[in-house]
């Protein structure tokens, strides 16, 4: 195999937008996600409420409620980051916007803060969904999980 | 091409549960189908397009349907808008 080939190879990373531990998409109890409605992927309960952007690229849609991003990572693939189930409910409460709509952010900029505590104690659960949203484009979809993850370390690897 | 109109009566509007079941039912069609909130026009196969386009309660969108099974897409979807929004 040549040089080239091992480039060809490489895929792409998407890292943790929280730090927490990264888990199956199917532990999530909304099946929304765990039934990859919305595209494949994998799920994190965070133990801090700094949401980071998971790739380069730019943010597609920041929910005016704050509870989910969007973004289109350098490379094409469509991410979405749902901070815990349901909390579109919420209506903002817990959670503060920082980046917006149209920005450019590199891996790891802060994208919005969530107050977990606040959003527990609302009876929510904080599960956070990382999701492909346009899955199908991707020959492989590869979960890293069961592991604790710090903010930016790799959970999933997607090939073209 | 086919079109209705509909006024969303779901609380939160088209977030994600509603976006991707309603992307689930359109994607089979052949027909290029979106919906249009006068404001932003969203292909309705796309996730992120649909959440994008931030419909809330009390928006009417038009959903229109342009393709060789366009009757039946519009059939299927009024349905849906009915049932779930």
């Amino acid at each position: 195999m040549g040089l080239f080939d091992a480039f060809k190879k490489k895929g792409m990373e998407i890292g943790s937008p929280l730090k927490g531990k990264c888990v199956s998409i199917k532990e999530v109890s909304d099946p929304t996600f765990s039934e990859e409605i919305l595209g494949k992927g994998v799920a994190v309960i965070p133990e801090e409420g700094k949401v980071c952007a998971p790739a380069d690229g730019v943010i597609t849609t920041m929910f005016p409620t704050g509870h989910a991003v969007g973004m289109t990572a350098s490379g094409g693939a469509e991410l979405l980051v749902h901070v815990g189930l349901d909390t579109v409910a919420l209506k903002g409460d817990g959670f503060k916007i920082i980046a917006k709509e149209g920005q450019k952010v590199k891996k790891g900029d802060l994208l919005m803060e969530v107050d977990l505590e606040k959003v527990k104690a609302a009876g929510y659960d904080v599960i956070t969904p990382v999701i492909i949203c346009n899955s199908d484009e991707y020959s492989d979809i590869r979960g890293l999980i069961d592991k604790d993850v710090n903010a930016g370390d790799t959970v999933i690897e997607i090939q073209k | 091409m086919q079109e209705f109109s509909y006024t969303i009566k779901d609380e939160l509007g088209i977030h994600a549960r509603p976006a991707g079941l309603l992307v689930k039912q359109a994607s089979p069609f052949k027909s290029v189908i979106s919906v249009d909130t006068g404001a932003k026009k969203a292909d309705a196969k796309k996730i992120m397009a649909l959440m994008g386009a931030g419909v809330k309660k009390g928006t009417t969108v038009t959903v229109s349907a342009e393709g060789p099974d366009e009757e039946e897409a519009i059939e299927v979807l009024k349905k849906f808008f009915k049932e779930n929004l």
